[in-house]
């Protein structure tokens, strides 16, 4: 490649970066105004309240989605590290970012997936025990779901972590 | 001369020297022919950007190798997650030695071998094709950040191990 191809590939990749950045952010933004609508639109306050408080936990996990991705970014900048090492700090990134799953994505949308779905059901028709067991029903769906997802990052982690023990013990450490 | 012009000539020096390497190593990585040549120009891409922090703390080669490996291995783990369908050196059969260099430099062995060396874990591909480039236990270890002993034992080894695939799929 030409030193003036390799300029303009440079330029080109910032542009691509900053328009994938753009893309995730915007996705994050159509859910957050679809739920500032509801909290709008909807009387219900605990629906409300829901969705705001979804809205906050979805912004949360957004500036944690952008942290990691600065440090996938510094990886790149980190090119010339030996190859275990760089392979080690790969691994360890995406370790940290599957073990800490609860604490950076699933634990921060909880309190307003709750508050939405309890706002939901009772503010629809019908006596307070069916409200209350269809709420209760779909909290234990909810709780499945994020029992499962935390359940795979967890396993995911356990099996990262067996790698970095290969490299160190590889490396004498 | 100015940071820029100072990568500008660290660059076409590289290129110049281990441009051929970087060919050889995307085929070694990457088989479909469109993405070997996305490989290759990231790794163009990325030894250009490296080198605005090139400091001397290890030899240009050195640096390079480093740099190319390393984008070719988040290249491939892009693709498929690492070691994911990859074989470990102890799942291929032991059998006897082979003259891996003189395939390296036949032709009509070259695919053969590629293919083969795309079936490695990401260590394993990562020594081999440092070995095939004619690098010895030392430069080797400086590049992987491994003792040049642990790099001679992973080689004798994996040779060993892929002599044998090596000849079976020849006789296949």
């Amino acid at each position: 490649m030409s030193l003036a191809e390799i300029h303009t590939r440079a330029s080109r990749f910032r542009t691509q970066i900053a328009r994938r950045n753009l893309i995730e952010y915007a996705a994050a933004a159509l859910v957050i105004v679809v739920f500032a609508y509801i909290a709008f639109i909807v009387p219900a306050p605990f629906v409300k309240a829901g969705a705001i408080v979804l809205i906050l936990g979805m912004l949360y996990v957004v500036s944690q989605l952008h942290q990691l991705a600065r440090a996938a970014a510094q990886d790149e900048i980190n090119a010339a590290a030996d190859l275990m090492g760089f392979h080690r700090q790969e691994l360890v990134r995406q370790r940290d970012a599957l073990r800490g799953v609860w604490s950076w994505y699933l634990g921060p949308l909880i309190p307003g997936a709750v508050l939405f779905l309890f706002g939901a059901v009772l503010s629809a028709p019908g006596p307070l025990g069916a409200q209350l067991s269809v709420g209760f029903a779909g909290l234990g769906l909810l709780g499945a779901m994020f029992a499962a997802i935390g359940w795979l990052n967890q396993r995911a982690a356990a099996k990262l972590d067996a790698d970095i023990a290969a490299i160190d013990r590889a490396r004498g450490g | 001369m100015s940071a820029t012009s100072e990568q500008d000539a660290r660059y076409a020096e590289a290129a110049a020297l281990y441009g051929a390497m970087l060919q050889r190593l995307a085929r070694a990585n990457e088989a479909d022919p469109d993405r070997r040549r996305d490989l290759l120009q990231e790794m163009h891409l990325a030894l250009w950007r490296s080198l605005a922090a090139f400091d001397g703390r290890c030899a240009l080669s050195t640096w390079v190798y480093r740099v190319a490996h390393n984008t070719a291995a988040t290249h491939v783990g892009r693709h498929i997650r690492i070691n994911r369908g990859l074989v470990p050196i102890e799942a291929i059969e032991a059998l006897a030695d082979h003259d891996f260099s003189a395939a390296f430099e036949s032709n009509d062995e070259i695919e053969r071998l590629n293919a083969l060396i795309r079936t490695l874990r990401l260590e394993d591909r990562q020594l081999l094709t440092l070995y095939l480039e004619g690098l010895d236990a030392a430069e080797t270890g400086d590049v992987m950040g491994l003792s040049a002993n642990a790099i001679a034992t992973r080689l004798s080894r994996l040779k060993t191990h892929l002599a044998r695939l090596f000849r079976e799929t020849a006789h296949a």
